[in-house]
């Protein structure tokens, strides 16, 4: 198992912001749902090492990371898009993706294939030498994409990965996120239901920091079947399971 | 030839079936762009790569927000005008002017809030307290160094040019310190700024003159175990979390 959380915890202040998550995942693309303030980043920021628990356990690719060697393993191996993802302005799309390469401790010789191979993937082969400043919302968020996979990584963390996509960049989103579940552990935070059904495995929906479902996309129809809030059959599905939840 | 240029180039390529059956064009093209991309680091970068055996230390010192241009510019400007001043009073103006700086440019080192792709970074292999550690040993470098070369042309007294560097290095580790423990920059900058503010007023109550403050061998102490001090904070405020195991 690439993920492996049991009763895992994450507290600000008095806020239990993650209550008691348990997991385990292996290769595939694993959708995250819920509400606003669920604890979804938390979760995934938690599994990205840059935020420890309160209390649980919380295995990556084998290791343990409270430990500073293990960890370091895992954090070359892992891809992680933050829900804001800030950038230097004056660098261009090489600049970036090949400054995270080297933060990842890749092998230099390693970097400017790697890099324009990200850089092709998300479709910015064109503005590859473009500073950051001159490009769109969309388009940076790509950019960050492109610094998350630029490893290659076994874990993969993406924090509302199509935010600002248009359509067609969702799509070809969505493919290279298949490809990636083929041999990694992809976990996508989102709220756009269609992503889901369109590119998942699983599918786990949280709510005040629990996980309150985990099945197949199709699992979570079903569950919404006879439930009337919603447009489409997942989402009917989310706010059903919701619904039970707080009942 | 620019990256349009060369993804146009790969698709009329692709589209008109110049290349061999048998060669994947795909992996042609991503060799070629990862040669035409690619990045050649400055002979700073280089020396830096070399030296601290890590290109991504390195990188990520190039990138050191107080070490951007403008913050260079300013520090070299408000010294030279520290220059024109001591001239022309006779007071050491360099000596109370360069520990100030240098703390405003220690506190700018650390992340949060100033270094854009800081919660990223967090997340990556190099360590982020290394990161830090050297972005501040760099900026405490070059702003020692032009305070040296400021006093210097100031044409101060020896012990004057270089009594700055015991306090500069006591009221740069504050700053460090309490921009680390509050992440914040800003409540850095302020804690180095009042606290030096507060060493110059201690001193002139001790014997009316503003320079006792890097004058006085009897504060040497003092800075050095402030220094001690807040150094011991920054390493806590920034140690490794061992997480829940």
């Amino acid at each position: 198992m690439n993920v492996e959380l049991t009763e895992l915890t994450r507290k600000f202040g008095h806020t239990r912001a993650v209550a008691g998550v348990s997991l385990e995942a292996g290769p595939g693309v694993f959708g995250l749902l819920g509400p606003n303030g669920a604890g979804k980043t938390s979760l995934l920021r938690m599994m990205a090492t840059v935020l420890p628990p309160t209390s649980g356990t919380l295995s990556l690719l084998g290791r343990d990371p409270g430990a500073y060697g293990p960890r370091r393993e895992i954090r070359r191996r892992l891809g992680y898009l933050p829900q804001n993802l800030g950038y230097y302005p004056g660098f261009t799309v090489v600049d970036f993706v090949e400054y995270f390469a080297l933060l990842k401790d890749m092998p230099p010789k390693q970097v400017p294939r790697a890099v324009a191979a990200a850089i092709e993937h998300v479709g910015l082969g064109g503005r590859a030498r473009s500073k950051l400043r001159t490009l769109s919302g969309g388009m940076l968020r790509r950019v960050g994409i492109a610094q998350a996979i630029v490893n290659e990584p076994e874990l993969l963390l993406l924090d509302e990965p199509t935010a600002g996509l248009d359509p067609e960049q969702r799509v070809s989103f969505r493919a290279l996120l298949r490809d990636f579940g083929q041999r990694s552990t992809v976990i996508v935070s989102t709220h756009l239901v269609e992503d889901i059904a369109a590119a998942c495995s699983e599918v786990m929906l949280m709510d005040a920091g629990r996980i309150v479902f985990h099945g197949t996309p199709g699992e979570l129809i079903a569950r919404g079947e006879g439930h009337d809030v919603g447009d489409a059959p997942l989402e009917r599905g989310y706010s059903a399971v919701l619904a039970a939840a707080r009942s | 030839m620019t990256g349009d240029e060369l993804t146009g180039g790969r698709e009329d390529l692709g589209g008109f079936g110049l290349g061999p059956p048998d060669v994947d064009l795909d992996r042609v093209w991503l060799g070629v762009a990862a040669q035409v991309w690619r990045r050649c680091p400055g002979p700073v970068e280089r020396a830096a790569a070399r030296m601290l055996r890590s290109p991504g230390l390195a990188r990520a010192l190039m990138t050191t927000p107080s070490l951007l241009i403008g913050w260079v510019l300013a520090t070299v400007i408000v010294l030279i005008a520290g220059v024109g001043v001591t001239l022309g009073t006779g007071a050491p103006w360099v000596g109370v002017l360069a520990p100030a700086l240098a703390a405003a440019g220690i506190a700018y080192a650390y992340g949060p809030g100033i270094d854009p792709a800081w919660e990223l970074s967090q997340s990556m292999a190099v360590s982020d307290r290394m990161v830090l550690l050297v972005r501040a040993l760099a900026v405490f470098g070059l702003n020692a160094a032009f305070g040296v070369a400021a006093s210097a042309a100031s044409g101060a007294a020896a012990a004057v040019t270089f009594g700055w560097l015991v306090p500069m290095t006591a009221i740069c580790a504050l700053a460090l310190a309490a921009a680390t423990v509050t992440r914040s920059p800003n409540v850095g900058v302020a804690a180095g700024w009042t606290a030096w503010v507060i060493a110059i007023l201690s001193g002139m109550a001790t014997d009316g003159k503003f320079t006792t403050a890097i004058t006085d061998s009897a504060f040497v102490v003092p800075y050095l175990a402030l220094a001690v001090c807040c150094g011991a904070v920054v390493l806590f405020a920034t140690r490794i979390p061992r997480g829940a195991a």
